[in-house]
């Protein structure tokens, strides 16, 4: 009885203890959780944008709380110190880089982000094309009662398209250390009628911004990361038809350190609209010739930059031994010679039979 | 009465512990490419000493290893157990300390140090004042609470890999096996298998299971390692002090209700850290107890251990000391984790040969 009775006042003791995981803690509604994260750089010093929803009675408000200072830290420390609750960026979803920070280099913000884990290494990272005070003004002033727009922008059951590029903060932070993979980051801009509109990607090689891409060009590189580009709609000559899924085959080969890329991408698509009287052969050739353009012209245009986002290095790293391979970007990427071949199935037309 | 099921779960439970912390770091830090050949190094000597120590001991029936020793004459005592007992020690502090810093370093950035590694010490000598079979017991309940859910996060933590990271598959260069960082990767090869040399008499367990609790550990020896090679590349895993921490923290699921997975897989590990500390616990005051101060109860001894414990763990000050006491640490390592399965096999055979004659 008397063993029992201590054994109930170690354990209520024990207790006592289990305090230590709420060290110095903050009730959650002490807290400011912002969803949205703008950065940008002015001479030296970063200015930080944090957006903040704050619930009214049945909508939910934004606003948007703004810093200057020499870190991220250091900013978030300071807006902490003068708001009425903590800052807490556990939930920062989604990171906005204004465009000549992006140019200048991201590096160091990113490797910050990755060491102190405040951001979540899951965060999407975006980079505004516009001035970004504006930007995030408007974000404040237009922002619909539901939630927040760039959040919705991004998720991928709800504003999502196939040309959009989805990269993470882990992926970005890959890129700068990785010997054969880059990023593309989507860049956005205040929209005339909508509120964000998407005008294609940035190329992120080590951290900084080297070239552009446009949306349909970030639709291949979408389909080259295995992200499926179903329900994107391709507009040619003939007609217009929906893409219903991609699947790729890439064979490589090194002959006197020259890099060779075979590349087969078949594409399953579903007629939609037609114009004049084009046969299904038409319009596959016209599909394969615009895509097989397209790739080319991209393809040609990274290899300037050497910056690798379609991750075709990755299909060398048999044959490349690892000591060589911290120079792919810069001697073999450049010779890499490709040979991208689309092959257009069409699934069906519709309720419509074929045109003959 | 077999209880074989009981070590089976308390042996995959530790290790797992142990590997999915510093094993992957470790292992990405000490090779740049083909890092199954370090691993697999690794395995073939955990079942070396693994069947050694199996075999050695399946010639005394319901003895563990200090009765062995203690028949076995003064010396070869003092010779094996001596270097056991401090090596359990150091074990102990560097996984408290360890762990605790991992602690604070991953999630809880505000607390105190002395909190977390009290917390880790009271809670796991608690659980050695019960007894052996009370851990072993915890381990069966916290197996069906904690294990699914390890098995989900490797699982899913397959989610962003890219499998073309996984070449070049051959490594000419075998000079990771002098690396000091693949030295401390036997930590989570050799760390806690000898307890199956102290639990015989309590709970008894056929070879064979124990020899496929191991053979279940194979895949995860080598998952802990490749998931993070696999996602980042290993350009990018070896600039992680934690790799495996840092992908499943990557893991990105929409339908999930919770949005880190990270917390619920780091604090499973360190719910198993918790087994391992209090089952050296144990082991440490089972030798104290049996060799040196048989009069006093063992539940005193564990309390004065951990308290012992904890008063040096307060004074090691930061992280890099850590590391350094793992590298002093390591050549004790090596010397028990081969010298104790060897030497209980030599007696073992020396047993055999006199029951013959």
């Amino acid at each position: 009885m008397r063993c029992k009775k201590t054994g109930i006042w170690l354990f209520l003791f024990l207790l006592v203890f289990m305090m230590s995981g709420c060290w110095d803690t903050r009730d959650i509604n002490h807290r400011v959780m912002p969803v949205v994260l703008g950065i940008a750089k002015d001479s030296d010093q970063y200015k930080v944008f944090l957006q903040i929803p704050h619930p009214q009675l049945d909508i939910i408000q934004t606003k948007v709380v703004i810093g200057v200072g020499e870190t991220i830290n250091e900013i978030v420390d300071d807006i902490s110190a003068d708001m009425e609750s903590s800052v807490d960026l556990l939930h920062v979803k989604v990171i906005v880089i204004d465009r000549h920070l992006a140019e200048e280099g991201v590096k160091d913000l990113i490797s910050g982000i990755m060491r102190s884990r405040d951001v979540s290494s899951k965060a999407l990272v975006a980079i505004c094309n516009d001035d970004i005070d504006q930007f995030f003004e408007s974000m404040e002033k237009n922002t619909s009662p539901g939630g927040t727009t760039l959040l919705d922008f991004f998720e991928k059951n709800a504003g999502w398209d196939p040309q959009i590029a989805l990269t993470r903060v882990w992926q970005v932070y890959r890129s700068i250390h990785s010997y054969t993979r880059d990023v593309a980051i989507p860049m956005l801009r205040l929209g005339d009628t909508t509120l964000v509109e998407h005008v294609g990607s940035a190329v992120i090689k080590n951290g900084r911004m080297v070239e552009e891409i446009n949306a349909n060009e970030t639709l291949l590189y979408n389909a080259f990361n295995g992200e499926s580009t179903q329900g994107k709609i391709e507009v040619l000559n003939e007609g217009s038809v929906l893409i219903l899924g991609n699947t790729m085959k890439h064979t490589s080969d090194v002959q006197d350190g020259k890099p060779f890329l075979h590349s087969k991408i078949k594409l399953d698509v579903m007629i939609l609209e037609t114009k004049g009287d084009p046969t299904p052969k038409m319009i596959e050739k016209g599909l394969e010739k615009l895509l097989t353009g397209r790739l080319n012209r991209m393809f040609s245009k990274l290899q300037v930059s050497e910056a690798d986002i379609l991750g075709l290095g990755q299909f060398f790293r048999k044959e490349i031994p690892r000591m060589n391979l911290k120079e792919w970007r810069s001697k073999y990427y450049k010779n890499l010679s490709t040979d991208f071949v689309v092959d257009v199935d069409i699934q069906n037309s519709g309720n419509l039979k074929n045109p003959d | 009465m077999d209880k074989s099921l009981y070590v089976v779960i308390m042996y995959i439970l530790t290790h797992i512990g142990l590997i999915l912390f510093l094993y992957p770091g470790n292992i990405i830090d000490s090779s740049s490419q083909g890092h199954w050949i370090p691993i697999v190094i690794g395995i073939i000597v955990h079942f070396i000493i693994l069947f050694l120590l199996l075999t050695g001991l399946d010639r005394f029936p319901h003895q563990d290893i200090i009765t062995i020793y203690l028949r076995a004459g003064k010396l070869v005592t003092f010779l094996f157990l001596f270097p056991t007992l401090l090596y359990f020690f150091m074990a102990n502090i560097i996984t408290v300390r360890a762990y605790s810093e991992v602690v604070t370093i991953v999630f809880l950035s505000n607390t105190p140090l002395w909190a977390i590694m009290a917390l880790l010490l009271i809670l796991s000598c608690y659980l050695a004042t019960k007894g052996v079979e009370a851990i072993f017991r915890t381990g069966i309940l916290l197996f069906l609470f904690l294990f699914p859910l390890i098995c989900f996060i490797l699982v899913v933590a397959f989610q962003n890999v890219d499998w073309h990271y996984v070449y070049p598959l051959w490594n000419d260069d075998f000079s990771f096996l002098t690396d000091s960082s693949y030295l401390r990767s036997f930590f989570a090869i050799g760390g806690v298998f000898l307890f199956i040399g102290f639990v015989r008499p309590i709970i008894p367990y056929k070879r064979k299971k124990v020899l496929l609790a191991a053979v279940a550990l194979i895949p995860i020896f080598i998952i802990s390692v490749y998931i993070p090679v696999l996602t980042f590349g290993q350009a990018t895993a070896s600039t992680f002090l934690f790799p495996f921490v840092m992908t499943v923290d990557a893991i990105n699921l929409t339908w999930l209700m919770f949005d880190r997975l990270t917390m619920f897989f780091l604090l499973s590990i360190v719910i198993f850290i918790l087994l391992f500390i209090s089952l050296v616990l144990w082991m440490s005051v089972r030798i104290i107890n049996k060799c040196l101060l048989p009069t006093i109860k063992p539940s005193y001894l564990v309390i004065a251990v951990s308290l012992i414990i904890y008063i040096i763990c307060l004074w090691i000050p930061n992280w890099s000391d850590v590391e350094q006491l793992f590298k002093w640490n390591t050549s004790l390592r090596f010397y028990v984790i081969f010298g104790v399965p060897i030497s209980i096999w030599i007696l073992g055979v020396k047993a055999r040969k006199e029951d013959e004659s």
